[in-house]
């Protein structure tokens, strides 16, 4: 008997066909056609964008977008947030994550997990609208906690050295249980006989944790940074609700700003920008797969 | 006989809907704006019955995007309602507003429309809104809490910085909370802040905010500069608005006024019929914004002018336009006046008013009008979007010397007018 597979049938081949065609026409329809259509879209001349027979105007929406110092300086700040809640979500989650796993905590893990699920559940526009009170500078519980240890005021959105720091909690606080989820479903699945392997061969919790644990955390650990990479890289409703890419500009990311131009009718310019921040999105995710999926020397 | 009356009926059903038509205007005055319509549809109805109005209100940040994409679209509502510089912006992304010159010209009586009136209508060479209301804005004082802290209407602005440290620290509200700040602005949104320096400015009995007719900058004049250093000092070094007000936009404004957090504030004629019956239940007196100079006469400020517009696109364009002069005439009018506080006839019935509506009604105070550079100087959105950010910029990180604050701004606005004049 040949090794090799048998070969499948032609009548088994159209059926894989004839199964896979509607999600094909799906993806299509409802995933590429809008990219191809909004790219379409910032070639044209706003006015009219949304006409039947649209005017060209070629890559002057890119020149224009790109020679806006509102829009550099919007990038710059998109970026900037996307790597610090990246960094900030994915080691709280894992950290938090191994706490659960841990022995430490006992027969209150449930309701460790609970309350760390719920904010992922819970209405965006719910959650953040507390944020935003909780942030109130004049009887928002956030400075009226401070002031009652004795620490100084916060900024909160209030300021524009401390707006980016605000959402970026109101964010961990909405995301975190996510991604501690997919780090729980990892460590469940992790080889615990490696780890006790590792304590006979006299290695302390922290190498066990670092050394043999956290390299078998890999899938995880990639699946988080690339869903939060995509997901803060396009950040919009946090800063909707709380801040409207206040105050003075400092949360006006990219996704935000290129509303603020669709609302205006600006469509060209707004589907140009929209366009820059999904080669950036898909660029930065394949290089964080990439780089994730790499195997260990 | 069966026969025959069916076809009676069958006839009237398709003459009903052969001739019935309805017009559709877009606002954003909310519900005194729909019940405003609702009456004046009414009354155009008694010469045009088969023609119903239909008006929709959305929140201003929406009527924006839906407008333009209906009339981009070629769905536009018959007509669109707002305020002039609204309506340019529309007419700036579509390019697809009906010249109105004509329709007005074809109104018998319009008497009442000043040159400014008529000025600002017009933008890129044509009429792109037929005046309905003049925008008057005056200013506001709860006058329970004048009353708590001893104080009356502040007719200048040392007058007005004093109470407001009183509405600060007097606890006016009588609730036992240190909870209560002098002014309610705004200042979050492109506009905000320069529309309430627009007030403190012309309020003062100033002509010009940021450019003059001949386009110079006027800001480091020297009773310019006054009242700029002033108005920036109350968002920073004196305090007097809440700390949020950096991220403050028209909502959260009005939240603060109605939410009886703040005691001196706009009143603008379309919120006194709601404010004299509900949220400040006539707890308000209103005035001439403060005075900052002895020789100069504080004011009520025109602020502009909301019109009628009539997209090229509109379904039934005549029967729009038509539509549209009406609101002209005098029963439209006087139910603009009852419904959303303003009109521009003069020829109107307003004893009935409370004696606040009256006070806008009557052009009682002092007015001083906006100066709408806008339709001078092309370039005035940009430039003005530039002076926001640098105002907004000294308010997030106040410098430590406004007068070389000012001139600087000034010298770096003239730069950038220079370079936008050139295109």
């Amino acid at each position: 008997m040949s090794s090799m597979t048998p070969p499948v049938s032609a009548n088994r081949v159209w059926v894989f066909y004839a199964f896979a065609l509607p999600f094909a026409a799906l993806t299509i329809i409802f995933g590429l056609w809008p990219i191809v259509l909004s790219f379409s879209v910032s070639l044209t001349k706003s006015a009219t964008a949304l006409r039947a027979e649209p005017i060209y105007v070629g890559l002057e929406n890119y020149l224009s977008v790109l020679s806006d110092p509102i829009f550099r300086a919007s990038l710059i700040s998109t970026l900037i947030y996307t790597l610090a809640s990246v960094v900030a979500n994915v080691l709280f989650a894992l950290g938090y994550a191994m706490l659960l796993h841990s022995t430490l905590i006992g027969p209150g893990r449930t309701i460790f997990k609970v309350a760390m699920f719920l904010p992922v559940v819970t209405p965006d526009l719910a959650g953040y609208a507390v944020w935003r009170w909780l942030y109130d500078q004049s009887f928002g519980a956030v400075n009226a906690f401070l002031d009652l240890v004795g620490l100084p005021a916060f900024g909160g959105i209030a300021s524009p050295d401390t707006a980016m720091i605000a959402i970026l909690i109101a964010e961990l606080w909405h995301h975190t249980g996510f991604f501690v989820l997919i780090f729980l479903a990892n460590l469940a699945i992790c080889d615990r006989s490696l780890e006790e392997a590792a304590e006979i061969d006299g290695a302390n919790r922290w190498q066990r944790k670092l050394y043999v644990v956290l390299p078998q955390m890999r899938p995880s650990l990639v699946i988080n940074t690339v869903y939060a990479v995509i997901q803060f890289l396009k950040t919009f409703t946090v800063v909707v609700i709380i801040t409207k890419g206040g105050p003075n500009g400092a949360t006006n990311f990219v996704s935000y700003y290129a509303y603020r131009l669709f609302d205006q009718g600006r469509y060209g310019e707004a589907m140009a920008m929209a366009s820059i921040l999904f080669v950036i999105v898909a660029a930065v995710a394949l290089v964080a797969y990439r780089i994730g999926d790499r195997r260990p020397s | 006989m069966i026969k025959r009356l069916l076809a009676s009926c069958a006839f009237a059903a398709l003459a009903t809907g052969v001739s019935a038509e309805e017009l559709v205007i877009w606002h954003d005055l909310g519900d005194n704006g729909i019940a405003w319509f609702d009456a004046v549809g009414q009354e155009f109805a008694k010469t045009h019955p088969d023609v119903t109005i239909t008006s929709v209100s959305y929140p201003t940040d929406q009527w924006y995007g839906r407008v333009i994409s209906a009339i981009n679209t070629d769905t536009a509502p018959d007509l669109i309602y707002n305020n002039y510089e609204r309506v340019i912006r529309i007419e700036t992304q579509t390019e697809n507003l009906a010249d109105m010159a004509g329709p007005l010209d074809a109104v018998d009586d319009t008497g009442f429309l000043t040159e400014a009136d008529l000025n600002v209508a017009s933008y890129g060479g044509k009429m792109i809104i037929l005046p309905i209301q003049r925008v008057q804005m005056g200013f506001g004082a709860r006058s329970s809490w004048l009353e708590a802290v001893g104080e009356e209407f502040p007719a200048t602005w040392e007058d007005a910085k004093r109470v407001a440290g009183k509405f600060m620290t007097e606890d006016p509200d009588g609730n036992g909370e240190d909870d209560t700040f002098g002014f309610a602005l705004e200042a979050a949104n492109p506009r905000d802040l320069i529309h309430m320096l627009d007030l403190f400015i012309f309020g003062a009995g100033l002509r010009h905010t940021l450019i003059d007719p001949e386009g110079n900058i006027v800001i480091d004049a020297p009773e310019h500069a006054e009242v700029l250093k002033e108005f920036l000092k109350t968002f920073t070094e004196y305090g007097y608005v809440a700390p949020d007000t950096i991220n403050h936009s028209f909502a959260e404004m009005y939240q603060v006024i109605e939410g009886g957090r703040a005691g001196m504030f706009r009143v603008g004629d379309w919120n006194v019929k709601k404010w004299d019956s509900e949220a400040l239940e006539g707890d308000f007196i209103v005035g001439e914004w403060p005075a900052h100079f002895d020789d100069k006469e504080n004011a009520v400020v025109i602020g502009g002018m909301r019109g009628v517009a009539v997209p090229e696109n509109s379904p039934h364009k005549d029967l729009a336009i038509e539509f549209a002069q009406f609101l002209l005439s005098q029963p439209a009018q006087q139910l603009a006046l009852e419904n959303v506080g303003a009109a521009v006839r003069d020829d109107l019935a307003v004893d009935d008013l409370s004696e606040r509506r009256q006070y806008f009604a009557k052009a009682q105070g002092n007015l001083n009008a906006y100066d709408f550079p806008e339709s001078l100087h092309a370039f005035y959105p940009e430039l003005e979007a530039t002076y926001h950010r640098k105002l907004l910029d000294a308010i997030a990180n106040p410098p430590e010397d406004w007068d070389a604050f000012i001139s600087q701004t000034a010298e770096e606005m003239r730069e950038e007018a220079a370079k936008l004049s050139q295109g």
